[in-house]
């Protein structure tokens, strides 16, 4: 028998070390089932939503079709969009909790409709998703320090201490085992479950690996400051306290406190604030006169300034024109909400450079394809879409082209 | 390695130690001789636990010499902790391993392997009984828990034996199978040291008895003829020595 079986013997004795790891184990897979079932969830959302999209188009096709007018067809049609979860999403749920991953947009003004979703239930958000990196992030900690922070003080209250140092080379092997041994196992029962889920979301063998690598090292900085902190010889209790008070900071407080000074240092506004700047400047537009308008959109937009001029009936392209004018009208606050988000992510990337907590959650969502870059990324595949969208009905709208049943066969398809 | 009959197995010589501005060793001299016992009598604070400490390599001395078979125990504590067994005035092994769990394990922390029959032959060796062999040790008495460590001890057949205050809480009974036991140990060979305040335990099993007061050896006594010691004699010097520290 080996040293280590040894002393796993030892260890699998200890009912609250057995406990603990089950714990451990039991969470892990509680996390990664329940990271499956919402990534599944979303996949069937978003599968169920083409052929409802479908649907919606052909009832749509059918009634424009009578009168051929390419602005019923641009006003009326909802064109879907969505943000496939990336296969280790189930690991790290991240924003796709309160970021919408499905928007169905229409060619007119887009920022009214970016943040359409954007209102979310605050009380379901605050606790955040029960994920993996929920499990890794805030409760292995505890389990760190659950398993180790008796390690040597509980042999030296035990009376065992001096007999283990006095038998040869013991001492210089043993703690070592040990440690090896418990964040071996602590390691195992995290990341046996998490790599079952992996490999069944076919995530790639570089990415698991990057994961399994966060998880190794997040183990090994609890570990080492649990060791740390029994080095400086207390009774068990008050390594256990000290641990539990430094958890607490490490994990809740400082991030808090990082978040809000975050916040305060780099003031954004909501997006909801440039949906409505955008409609106000919709709304305004109704007051202006439509030559004004017209001309406005075409010094933006020349290609399109060969259009028919406008004659006293409604014409969507002037209602259309002036949703685009509304968008740019506010393209700077746009831009400024933008960099704003930017910089606070990266500033909250900097902090996960002084709190492993952040980093770590940090790294995951950004492995996971659900941090804020994703959010960012996925909006600007709508707005590619989006212009794709109003290029193509502008094409009929400015050159009174009648658009016919088999013309929403024509428009531009979200790639997903 | 297999401890030999002769030659001087523990040796500390003009050994100086202080924690601190506290000088606890005032060059202590004494050696023990293969196959020899030598109890180390003496009262609270007379450094018997800081003599076991520096055989152990737990304390570094200012100054003077120790060796354990040879070795320094502050130069080369892994290789003079191979020549030691130490058994501690509180026997403290692992409760939910069994005896036979606790000695497989111990003795493989100290690269010995042995084979099952030689963990038998030391248990009865120890006279714990076979009953108890494979139970638990959260149930056993001091006593047993210390036949385990003694076990442990001979399985590891090592020249010299370091005994804590071994009679301390046990009954006259356990302390007669003890002190059989530590005989049996020294007599294949193994020097054996015992610090303990135990005037009679020691008187009975001891070759030599040294008294300890403030750091050094002030007196010391060797067993001769059938009564080896005379212990009336050796209570008057040990409550002198202790009265005097």
């Amino acid at each position: 028998m080996t040293l280590i079986a040894h002393e796993l013997r030892l260890l699998l004795r200890v009912r609250m070390a057995v406990l603990t790891l089950l714990l451990v184990a039991l969470l892990s897979i509680a996390a990664v089932v329940a990271g499956m079932a919402e990534v599944a969830r979303q996949r069937d959302v978003i599968a169920r939503i083409q052929p409802k999209q479908a649907q919606d188009i052909a009832s749509i096709a059918a009634w424009v079709d009578k009168s051929k007018d390419a602005g019923s067809a641009a006003y009326y049609s909802f064109h879907a969009t969505w943000d496939a979860p990336a296969p280790l999403a189930f690991a790290a749920l991240g924003l796709r909790d309160v970021a919408p991953y499905i928007l169905r947009v229409r060619s007119l003004g887009l920022e009214a409709q970016l943040y359409d979703g954007e209102a979310f239930n605050p009380e379901l958000a605050l606790p955040g998703r029960f994920d993996f990196a929920f499990v890794l992030v805030y409760l292995t900690p505890l389990f760190v320090i659950a398993l180790f922070h008796d390690l040597v003080s509980g042999e030296r209250e035990a009376g065992r201490l001096r007999m283990l140092d006095a038998i040869a080379g013991s001492g210089r092997h043993l703690w070592a085992r040990r440690v090896l041994l418990r964040g071996g196992l602590l390691f195992a029962a995290l990341a046996v479950p998490l790599a079952i889920g992996a490999i069944l979301s076919h995530v790639t063998g570089l990415a698991l690996l990057a994961v399994l690598s966060l998880i190794a090292l997040y183990l090994a900085f609890w570990i080492s400051l649990t060791l740390l902190i029994g080095r400086l010889r207390w009774t068990s209790v008050a390594n256990a306290a000290t641990l539990a008070g430094l958890w607490l900071v490490l994990t809740l407080i400082l991030p808090t406190v990082a978040h809000v000074a975050i916040n305060q240092a780099i003031p954004v506004g909501q997006g909801v604030e440039l949906t409505l700047a955008q409609r106000e400047a919709v709304n305004r537009a109704w007051d202006i006169p439509r030559e004004d308008t017209m001309r406005a959109f075409y010094a933006n937009h020349p290609e399109w300034k060969d259009s028919p001029p406008l004659n006293a009936a409604f014409h969507y392209k002037w209602y259309l024109a002036f949703h685009q004018l509304g968008d740019e009208s506010v393209a700077g606050k746009v831009a400024a909400y933008r960099h704003g988000i930017e910089t606070r992510d990266a500033a909250a990337h900097d902090i996960g450079w002084l709190l492993p907590s952040v980093g770590v959650q940090s790294v995951l969502a950004r492995l996971a394809n659900t941090d804020m870059q994703a959010q960012l990324a996925y909006q600007d595949r709508i707005r590619a879409f989006h212009k794709q969208l109003r290029n193509f009905y502008y094409g009929y709208l400015f050159t009174d082209k009648p658009f016919g049943k088999v013309d929403f066969d024509k428009a531009p398809m979200f790639a997903g | 390695m297999s401890p030999t009959t002769t030659g001087q197995r523990i040796i500390l010589s003009d050994v100086n130690l202080s924690y601190g501005s506290h000088q606890v060793l005032r060059g202590l001299t004494l050696h023990v001789d293969a196959g020899e016992i030598y109890a180390l009598l003496g009262g609270n604070g007379a450094g018997k636990s800081t003599t076991m400490s520096t055989l152990l390599g737990f304390a570094r001395p200012d100054s003077g010499i120790v060796q354990i078979a040879g070795y320094n125990p502050t130069a080369e504590p892994d290789r003079a902790r191979e020549q030691i067994a130490y058994v501690p005035e509180n026997v403290a092994l692992y409760d939910h391993l069994t005896a036979r769990e606790n000695t497989v394990y111990l003795l493989a922390l100290a690269g010995r392997h042995p084979a099952p029959d030689a963990i038998d032959g030391a248990f009865e060796a120890t006279g714990l009984q076979a009953a108890a062999w494979d139970k638990r040790l959260g149930g056993f008495s001091k006593g047993m828990r210390q036949k385990v460590a003694i076990a442990i001890a001979l399985l590891r057949e090592v020249p010299a034996l370091l005994l804590d205050e071994p009679s301390s809480g046990l009954d006259p009974r356990a302390t007669a199978d003890f002190n059989r036991l530590v005989h049996d140990v020294a007599r294949k060979g193994a020097a054996v040291l015992m610090v303990t305040h135990d005037l009679l335990s020691a008187a009975d099993i001891a070759d030599r008895i040294g008294f300890l007061e403030a750091g050094r050896i002030v007196d010391e006594a060797s067993a001769q003829g059938d009564d080896r010691f005379d212990v009336r004699e050796l209570h008057r010097k040990f409550a002198r020595e202790v009265a005097a520290a």
